[in-house]
C-alpha cells in the first residue's frame, strides 16, 4: 500500500481490538499516576537480592511507586522491610543505598536505625527503642510503643530475591509468581545465588514499552548477536506461556554461541539442573524480568518515574559457590550481552527510546500493534496480549480506548 | 681533589633527564591513546598496545558491595569486538574524553610504569533515541572516572600492557557499546 493520508493513517486497523493499545497508555499522565497508586501499591516487587544484605543489621534502600523504603536483615536472620519514614516528622531514616546499622551513626547507637533529625531509634523489627527527651516533651501521651516503623510484606523466595509489597493484604506471594516460576525453581533454589552485577539505567520510555520488549522476541531481528546465535527451527519452536496475573515465560531452547565470531559455549558453567546453553525468560506483571541464559542470570526491575521516564536495576548474579575463575567467566557472559557495556542492552534502549520519543504527550495517540498471531511460539505477541488484559482488568481502561471502562477479551482465556 | 663531587650530579642529571623522558614519552602514549579512542582508530589504538593488553572497565558498586566488572578483554578479543560492532545497532553520537595525567611512576629497573590518569567523557548528541530535530548537537556528560595503566618499557618506548578504566559514574542510562 502506498503512504497513507491522515484518514487512512487513523483508521481502523484489519486486526481484532485485542490486537493493538492505543499509545495514550504509554504517556498520559493520569494514566501513569493511577499505575502507581492501582498497579505497584499492590503487587510484588522483588527489590534486591538477599546476598546483598549477608549479615546481620546489614539493610538496603529501595522505592515502589514513590514510598522510600528500607530492607533489614535482624540479628534473628530474618529480612524485614519498612517504610524508610520516621513516624516523628515524616523524614528519610536512611540515605545511603546500603550498609550496615552495626556502627553508630553521628545522631545514633549502634544496632539501631535512627533518624539523624531528632535522633528517634528504631530496632531490626521496627520498634521504637528510643525517644529524645521523652518524658518532658509528651508526658503519658506518646509513647515509643505507640511510634513504630510501618512494616511491609515481605519475603525471600525464588532464588533468594526479596520481595516486598506496600499492601497489608496481598495475594500470597506463591499465588502470585510461583507457577511462572517453575520452570526454573529447582535451578534457583538449588543453591545459594549471588549477585556479582548492579546497575541501574533511567531512559525516556514507558516502564511498559520496557517490559513489552522483554516479553517480545519479535525485536531480536535488532540483535545481530541473537540472529546468529538463535535463529534456527528450535528457536522458532520456542512458545510464549501465559499464567495468571499477567505473567509469561518464553520457553527454552540452545543457544549456538560459538556462532558469534569471539563468543564460546557457555555450556560449562551451566546453573544446576539445565542442559546447556539454555535460556529462560520469565517476565512478571507490571514489568520484572527475570532472564537466565544458561550460565548467567539477569533480573530487570522497573521504578516508573514518569510516563516517558523508568529507572532499570540490572542485577548478575551467578553461584555463591563459584571459583574467582568461574566468577570472571560468569561476568563476561552476562556482561558481554547485558552489561551497560553489552552488545544487546544498548541496542534494546535505542529500541524503547525512540518508541517513547514517537508518542511523547501531545502527539497524536497512535494504534500500537500487537497482532502477531503464530501459534503461540516466540514470534506471537500473545505474551504482549495477555499482559495487556490484566493491565486492563487492574486499572479498570480498555487498553484499546483508555477512556472507556474495561471489559474482558473474547479470546484472552484461549491464550 | 675530590671528583666525586664533580661526576655524581652530571651522572645524577643524565638518568633523571632519561626518567623525565620515559615519563614523557608515557604521557604522550596516554594522550595519544585519547585522541585515537575519541576519534575511533581503534587499530591505531590497539597499536599502542602490547600483545598481552587486558582491557578493564570497573566500577566498585556500594550497593551491593561488589567491584562490578563491565568489561574485560584482552587484545585479541578487543580486535574481534571491533570487527563485530559494525553488525550492530548503536548509537553514533561521538564521545570526546578529556584526559589529565596525575601520577607516571616508572620501575627502578626501568622496564616497566605505572600512571594514573583522570577522565571526563561527554557525549555529542546525534542519534540518541531522542528527538534529533531537536537534541541533535547537544552535549551531554557521559563518564566521570579514572585511568590505572601499566606499560611495558623496550627500547625507551612504552606500550600498554593493562588499562583499567574505573568508573565513578555508576548510574550508566543507555551505555554504549565502545572502550572508554
Amino acid at each position: 500500500m502506498a503512504a497513507r493520508n491522515h484518514k487512512q493513517w487513523n483508521a481502523t486497523p484489519s486486526l481484532t481490538t485485542e490486537e493493538w493499545v492505543d499509545s495514550r497508555i504509554y504517556s498520559d499522565q493520569k494514566i501513569f499516576d493511577e499505575e502507581l497508586e492501582k498497579i505497584f501499591k499492590k503487587t510484588w516487587v522483588p527489590v534486591c537480592h538477599e546476598s546483598e544484605l549477608p549479615e546481620a543489621y546489614d539493610f538496603r534502600t529501595t522505592s515502589i511507586a514513590k514510598e522510600p523504603i528500607i530492607v533489614a536483615r535482624g540479628p534473628d536472620n530474618v529480612v524485614r522491610a519498612f517504610l524508610n519514614v520516621c513516624p516523628h516528622r515524616g523524614n528519610l531514616l536512611e540515605r545511603r543505598p546500603a550498609g550496615s546499622f552495626l556502627e553508630g551513626q553521628p545522631s545514633g547507637n549502634p544496632k539501631r536505625i535512627t533518624c539523624l533529625f531528632h535522633a528517634w531509634q528504631f530496632d531490626m523489627k521496627g520498634n521504637c527503642v528510643y525517644i529524645s527527651r521523652e518524658k518532658e516533651g509528651y508526658q503519658d501521651r506518646l509513647c515509643k510503643e505507640d511510634t513504630g516503623l510501618r512494616r511491609l510484606r515481605c519475603e525471600v523466595k525464588f532464588g533468594g530475591f526479596v520481595w516486598v509489597n506496600l499492601d497489608d493484604n496481598p495475594i500470597p506471594l506463591e499465588d502470585w509468581a510461583g507457577p511462572a516460576f517453575e520452570c526454573i525453581r529447582e535451578t534457583l533454589d538449588a543453591e545459594p545465588l549471588e549477585v556479582f552485577h548492579y546497575h541501574k539505567s533511567i531512559i525516556n520510555t514507558n516502564y511498559k514499552l520496557w517490559h513489552d520488549t522483554n516479553s517480545e522476541f519479535y525485536h531480536d531481528f535488532m540483535h545481530y548477536h541473537n540472529r546468529v546465535t538463535g535463529f534456527n527451527d528450535a528457536y522458532f519452536a520456542r512458545k510464549n506461556e501465559a499464567f495468571e496475573h499477567g505473567h509469561v515465560n518464553v520457553g527454552s531452547f540452545e543457544v549456538n554461541y560459538e556462532n558469534y565470531e569471539g563468543f564460546d559455549s557457555r555450556a560449562e558453567l551451566s546453573f544446576p539442573h539445565l542442559p546447556p546453553n539454555q535460556w529462560y525468560m520469565i517476565d512478571l506483571f507490571p514489568g520484572m524480568n527475570i532472564n537466565l541464559r544458561g550460565s548467567a542470570l539477569r533480573t530487570d526491575v522497573v521504578t516508573p518515574l514518569a510516563p516517558n521516564k523508568v529507572m532499570i536495576e540490572f542485577r548478575g548474579l551467578g553461584l555463591k559457590s563459584d571459583t574467582p575463575e568461574e566468577r570472571l567467566t560468569r561476568i563476561k557472559h552476562h556482561n558481554s550481552i547485558w552489561g551497560p557495556f553489552g552488545r544487546n542492552l544498548h541496542e534494546d534502549f535505542l529500541g524503547v527510546e525512540g518508541q517513547s520519543t514517537a508518542m511523547q504527550p501531545g502527539s497524536e495517540p497512535r494504534r500500537i500493534l500487537h497482532g502477531r498471531q503464530e501459534n503461540q511460539t516466540i514470534h506471537d505477541e500473545n505474551g504482549m496480549r495477555h499482559y495487556y488484559e490484566e493491565w486492563g482488568r487492574w486499572m479498570d481502561r480498555s487498553p484499546v480506548d483508555p477512556d472507556q471502562p474495561y471489559t474482558p477479551r473474547a479470546t484472552a482465556a484461549a491464550e | 681533589m675530590n671528583t666525586q663531587t664533580k661526576t655524581a650530579p652530571t651522572q645524577d642529571n643524565a638518568q633523571l633527564a632519561q626518567g623525565r623522558e620515559i615519563e614523557n614519552r608515557i604521557r604522550d602514549t596516554i594522550y595519544q591513546a585519547t585522541l585515537f579512542l575519541d576519534q575511533e582508530k581503534w587499530n591505531d589504538w590497539l597499536a599502542l598496545c602490547d600483545e598481552d593488553f587486558i582491557y578493564q572497565i570497573k566500577a566498585f558498586s556500594p550497593e551491593i558491595n561488589y567491584d562490578s566488572i563491565y568489561m574485560h578483554e584482552s587484545r585479541d578479543e578487543l580486535i574481534k569486538l571491533m570487527d563485530m560492532l559494525p553488525k550492530h545497532n548503536t548509537d553514533e553520537s561521538p564521545l570526546s574524553r578529556f584526559t589529565n595525567v596525575y601520577t607516571v611512576d616508572v620501575a627502578a629497573d626501568g622496564a616497566t610504569a605505572t600512571a594514573t590518569s583522570a577522565f571526563v567523557v561527554y557525549r555529542h548528541i546525534f542519534d540518541s533515541a531522542v528527538d534529533s530535530h531537536i537534541e541533535a548537537g547537544s552535549t551531554e556528560l557521559y563518564l566521570v572516572g579514572k585511568y590505572h595503566d601499566e606499560f611495558r618499557i623496550t627500547n625507551g618506548q612504552p606500550r600498554f600492557i593493562a588499562r583499567t578504566t574505573r568508573l565513578e559514574t555508576r548510574r550508566m542510562d543507555r551505555g554504549s557499546h565502545w572502550p572508554i
